[in-house]
């Protein structure tokens, strides 16, 4: 218990110096603005910024972009609430009933409470991986080739049950990922594959490209078809902050949302995704009047508000701890890490005690800062949402442009953008899901390196994935997922839920 | 994604798929496995105690091949959607103008290639309004140099660098 203490005022130290107070600012102030509009992701943005890291130290440039994610997260209510449009996936729950809340003049009351909730979630997943950190990765340090083969198909497992549309579909994005992930040279034998002759791809796909076409380009494409009816609520926003007996109304499912949102959220393979449907189903079920539900329940946007905060952040417990992440912007981070020579893993937290814990103390204090900035502004986000999309998507083009140019200073990088952008648009055409896919291109190189030295380690004994303890667990955990995913029962329920 | 209403099964002749969505993702798959398999023919396999170069590639492959199959199998046996319209201009434009500015920004930096990417990807979408779009699109040029190389020290030309020898 010292230790963590002083583990923390370590973190704070590092989190309040005056730059990456700066930095963290930057980082909530910009997600909030992504997060407020819809159509453009986080994934996207991070890929965009990864460019202006290159010259901030690594503590400064995770702190940033860490802030870019959770503050999406939350700024997506913001516009679930007043437009009825989810600005991030994740907000979709609070379409629901938070639009109700704003149509009937109680719009302020629901963003103070999603304010709220999201704050006190976040203070607790801050601390739950402050706590979890350290004795997680000396578990991780137990990991031998196979188990580490073995959780990462757990995680792709996961990421197909949680993706929309059908589950072949799914587990074949995952498997063209991976496919993907081979182009290159290969690290031990250096022979070229599938290159075809083009030496820029010997260094295989960047994934910031990939991500960004598919999720950056694509998405544009799409929403240019689907020509959206923007529709700000014209009631009153209303006083911001809840009475005492909102307050007591939403105490419960803010306390439950962070419990379910927190344990999704560490799950690998997107686990966060599902924490707000998770947490609205509960509520639903526990109301003693659940048909008040679809029409201004403040614990349908307390619960699910709460959860989606904690999910985002306990989501920063595998990339940390085993370096595996469970998601695309978790995705990112690794390649935010790369660029400043970081190896995600288990040894970051002992070798690199600032970096760590200067995160997590920072993703507090992000939260904070969320909420003392986001309901003034609230007004100013009114009047961006008003911007027409026929403006905001060119300005989405040029600035993805200009930063997967400066990434590598290459203009190739754009033109593949550009070819992963129409990649992205056939695939949604044909119904596939692109998350699973970036999950398969980024875990599929360290899927491979890991199952070859397994191998060769067992001499060629595929046995060795079942004699293993922690490897057998986590086989056993992904058949229980597969077997669970395909009953009838889970799988009305998992497409009640993505109806959204 | 709009679900489309059940065909009737009755006007459909035997031999058309039933999801024609379903189809084209099979065909989709087929293609990409055969690119992942055929392009990797060349590497050595491997033993299992000791994996070479062409194991990944061409057993991954394989598994998307077999996931092709399924929905292929699967379209004709089970009802889904219909393929959605495709649409030419949005794609043709928005990503038009990424190859346009990958093309323009070494030879003749942001100042022409900004503008050009904005101008170009307005036109995908049918309500822009030509002058609005371009003061819109000198503003982003503007306020980008000074994002970016101004303030942010990116190198990213400015200026077409034939320019620099003038002056």
């Amino acid at each position: 218990m010292a230790d963590l203490l002083d583990n923390l005022l370590l973190g704070f130290a590092v989190a309040l110096s005056l730059k990456n107070l700066a930095l963290c600012f930057l980082g909530v102030l910009i997600g909030s603005l992504i997060g407020v509009l819809p159509g453009v992701g986080p994934v996207a943005t991070i890929a965009m910024l990864l460019p202006l890291t290159f010259g901030i130290d690594p503590v400064g440039a995770l702190i940033m972009l860490s802030g870019i994610y959770y503050g999406a997260q939350y700024g997506g209510s913001t516009t679930a609430i007043l437009v009825n449009i989810p600005g991030e996936a994740t907000a979709v729950v609070t379409t629901l009933d938070g639009h109700q809340m704003a149509k009937q003049g109680r719009a302020g009351i629901a963003l103070g409470i999603a304010a709220i909730g999201s704050f006190i979630a976040g203070t607790f997943s801050t601390l739950l991986i402050a706590a979890l950190g350290e004795p997680l990765s000396s578990v991780a340090l137990l990991f031998g080739f196979a188990d580490y083969f073995s959780l990462m198909v757990l995680g792709l497992m996961f990421a197909v049950v949680l993706a929309r549309g059908s589950l072949p579909k799914a587990i074949a994005m995952i498997l063209l990922g991976v496919l993907m992930s081979t182009v290159g040279t290969d690290l031990e034998t250096a022979q070229d594959r599938l290159t075809f002759g083009v030496p820029e791809f010997a260094d295989g796909f960047e994934f910031a490209v990939v991500a960004m076409g598919v999720f950056g380009f694509a998405e544009v494409l799409k929403n240019l078809e689907a020509p959206e009816a923007r529709e700000v609520v014209k009631a009153r926003i209303g006083r911001l902050l809840p009475g005492p007996s909102e307050l007591r109304q939403s105490a419960g499912p803010i306390a439950r949302g962070t419990l379910v949102g927190s344990v999704l959220g560490v799950l690998p393979g997107n686990g966060a995704v599902l924490g707000p449907f998770a947490s609205y189903m509960l509520e639903k079920r526990l109301a003693a009047d659940p048909s008040r539900f679809g029409a201004g329940a403040i614990e349908g946007v307390a619960g699910p508000e709460s959860a989606n905060n904690a999910g985002a952040q306990t989501s920063f417990i595998p990339l940390l701890t085993l370096g595996i992440p469970p998601n695309a912007v978790m995705a990112l981070m690794i390649g935010a890490m790369m660029i400043h020579s970081i190896i995600p893993g288990p040894q970051i937290i002992t070798k690199q005690p600032e970096l760590f814990w200067g995160m997590v103390a920072a993703m507090w204090i992000g939260n904070l800062m969320l909420l003392i900035i986001n309901l003034p502004l609230v007004g100013l986000w009114v009047r961006l949402l008003k911007v027409p999309y026929r403006l905001m998507f060119p300005a989405i083009v040029l600035f993805c442009c200009i930063g997967i140019y400066s990434l590598n200073n290459s203009a190739f990088d754009v033109e593949m953008v550009a070819a992963f952008g129409l990649f992205g648009y056939v695939l949604l055409k044909l119904g596939f899901e692109p998350a699973p896919l970036l999950l398969g291109l980024v875990l599929g190189r360290l899927m491979e390196e890991k199952l070859r030295q397994a191998l060769l380690i067992s001499r060629g004994d595929f046995m060795t994935f079942l004699d293993r303890p922690i490897s057998a667990t986590l086989l056993a955990a992904t058949a229980l997922v597969i077997v669970l995913a395909a009953l009838p029962a889970v799988r009305r329920g998992r497409e009640d839920a993505f109806q959204g | 994604m709009p679900l489309t209403a059940p065909q009737p099964t009755a006007r459909t002749p035997r031999r058309t798929p039933k999801s024609p969505q379903d189809f084209a993702a099979g065909l989709f798959l087929l293609a990409l496995a055969a690119i992942g398999f055929f392009g990797s023919l060349g590497l050595d396999f491997g033993r299992l105690s000791s994996i070479g170069p062409g194991f990944m590639p061409r057993t991954v492959a394989l598994l998307v091949a077999a996931f092709g199959l399924l929905l292929l199998v699967q379209s004709f046996l089970w009802q889904g959607s219909r393929l959605e319209r495709w649409s030419l201009r949005g794609p043709v434009f928005v990503l038009g103008a990424a190859l346009l500015f990958a093309w323009t920004i070494r030879p003749l930096g942001l100042l022409v290639a900004g503008p050009l990417a904005v101008l170009v990807a307005a036109a995908a979408d049918p309500r822009s309004r030509p002058l609005e779009v371009l003061i819109f699109a000198v503003v982003l040029t503007a306020a980008s140099i000074a994002l970016f190389s101004v303030l942010l020290g990116l190198p990213i030309p400015v200026w077409p660098p034939a320019l620099d020898r003038w002056l």
